[in-house]
């Protein structure tokens, strides 16, 4: 893995700019999160608005936005994001299928020293439960700015979840052309199937190296897009691949492990 | 005016009664204030109800759609006829809070607490874009009760929002109980005045003074305006004024029937 290590959230707000400076339709509304948009406050005052700690109005204010033909950003701890605003988020973005681009931030235990009510592990449960929301866990900062260009031409609603601001390696993800909804084959091997995302991508390629010394041969999937999952390339992993591991750094309940589960479960049925 | 107010009222006791069903108090108290902004008030164009230099109109209290509905169809977003799809079916025009598949409808609305936050975001993107749209947004006064309210009251203050104007329809009786019951919300003017509105309070079934108020708005330039509108919950229906349980509560058939010459019902041409 390359020495070169970046944090997804710095890399989120530089692309965030240079969206920003091609679609003038794209607004910032920030709770008291002003930080999180790096340097689009600064050059676009214009377009970015802080409506204080208040993450209901946040939220209501980006779908009043986008139903004028803005596309808003907005982005806070993804728990705060996710659980004091749920019913805004079901209510006046998901079910009009706002285009809304929803960025939660300090995801899995990325904020820990913060305490437990700054972590953010159930985040894509809360979301899951609510339909037409594509959700995206970057694996590193370079895919995470692929990502942010993409959500953006991506027309509907989107959660993207982001960790903090620590710096962590680049992985060999970025070579793959980042597509909502398609996963990526990082490692070959035809005895287990690691499917991860986020952060978890790092640990999943480590692991691959501790089962290749056991004679183990893995592949390892970046599987960045929860929702739309890659049905077509778990069809066929699967088809030749008995054991599947998922890992992401979020509750076992109704993140990627569930979705998968829920494929595979759908499948068999 | 007058003649679309009482109109809104015949269809609302029609729709309700003919589906069994509805939140007909919350609706009959709205009349005068819908009657005054669709007919006298704001700019919009049913032929293009996309039209971005429309004014907007959100129905926060969604529960009181019934009197939406008929205001809309008054309006010409749609045909008459469709009116008699009130809660009818599964996938209905018209549900029992209003949803934006209906010509007219700007938000989803149903779950309380959230219509100020949406029409301070279409404020802004009236602002950012340099349209001179107008935003109406009717809260329910129990409606208040729901902190997000004040949030973005106190944040379309802060943004200087004088395209804002919240209207509250102040009934003073919310599901259970009257609202001094419940949770007090006086002083309300007190209230909206120290987080930075323009607030005037007036007859909400009077039509000359609500035209001549909301024709002054914004009340305080730079400032967003509330309205607070005294009302009566169930007005123009006797039985059903200022009572609790008239919250959502319809005539039966017979009810109806007997009904009809007080109301001057069949004047409608309604069955």
């Amino acid at each position: 893995m390359s020495e070169m290590k970046k944090s997804t959230r710095t890399s989120f707000a530089e692309a965030l700019v240079k969206v920003g400076q091609e679609n003038l339709k794209v607004v910032a509304v920030a709770a008291d999160s002003a930080s999180r948009y790096g340097d689009f406050v600064k050059k676009f005052p214009e377009r970015s608005f802080n409506v204080g700690i208040a993450e209901q109005t946040m939220i209501g204010v980006a779908a009043g936005l986008a139903l004028s033909g803005k596309i808003p950003v907005v982005t806070s701890y993804a728990n705060f994001l996710t659980f004091r605003a749920i019913e805004q988020v079901r209510v006046d973005i998901a079910t009009g299928g706002m285009n809304v681009k929803l960025i939660g931030t300090d995801t899995g235990f990325s904020s820990a020293w913060l305490g437990f009510t700054h972590l953010a592990l159930e985040d894509m449960a809360a979301v899951r439960a609510v339909p037409n929301i594509a959700i995206i866990d970057p694996a590193d900062a370079a895919e995470a700015y692929k990502a942010t260009e993409a959500i953006f031409e991506y027309k509907g609603p989107v959660y993207m979840r982001l960790r903090g601001r620590k710096e962590e390696p680049l992985l060999p993800v970025a070579e793959n052309n980042f597509e909502i909804g398609k996963g990526q084959i990082l490692t070959k091997g035809g005895d287990v199937v690691i499917i991860a995302c986020g952060g978890a991508v790092y640990d999943s390629l480590k692991a691959e190296e501790v089962l290749q010394s056991k004679g183990i041969h893995a592949t390892v999937v970046n599987m960045s897009t929860i929702r739309p999952l890659d049905e077509e390339l778990l069809m066929k992993l699967t088809s030749f691949i008995k054991h599947i591991v998922t890992v992401e750094h979020h509750n076992i309940t109704g993140g990627l492990g569930s979705a998968v589960a829920e494929f595979s479960g759908g499948k068999r049925a | 005016m007058r003649e679309t107010a009482d109109r809104i009222r015949k269809d609302s006791i029609w729709m309700s009664t003919r589906a069994g069903t509805g939140h007909l108090g919350p609706a009959l108290s709205l009349a005068e204030i819908l009657a005054v902004l669709y007919k006298g008030i704001m700019r919009y164009d049913p032929q293009n109800p996309g039209w971005p230099k429309r004014d907007r109109f959100i129905l926060s209290k969604g529960h009181g759609c019934l009197a939406l509905y008929s205001i809309l169809s008054q309006a010409g977003f749609f045909e008459r006829k469709l009116l008699e799809e009130f809660c009818s079916k599964y996938d209905t025009m018209l549900p029992g809070h209003p949803e934006m598949k209906l010509p007219g409808v700007e938000a989803n609305t149903g779950s309380l607490g959230h219509g100020i936050a949406l029409g301070m975001g279409m404020a802004l993107a009236a602002r950012i874009d340099g349209r001179d749209s107008r935003v109406f947004v009717v809260t329910g006064d129990g409606e208040l009760q729901e902190g997000s309210n004040w949030e973005a009251a106190m944040t379309a203050a802060h943004h200087r929002l004088d395209n804002l104007i919240v209207i509250v329809d102040r009934n003073k009786l919310q599901l259970g109980d009257f609202t001094e019951n419940i949770s007090q919300l006086e002083p309300l003017a007190d209230k909206w005045k120290s987080f930075g509105w323009g607030v005037r309070v007036v007859d909400g079934h009077n039509i000359e003074e609500l035209l001549s108020t909301f024709k002054q708005v914004p009340f305080v330039c730079g400032k967003p305006s509330a309205v607070i509108a005294s009302t009566i919950k169930g007005k123009g229906l006797k039985a059903a004024e200022n009572k609790i349980e008239w919250h959502y509560k319809v005539l039966t058939r017979q009810q109806y029937e007997e009904l009809k010459n007080e109301l001057s019902l069949e004047e409608l041409g309604h069955e």
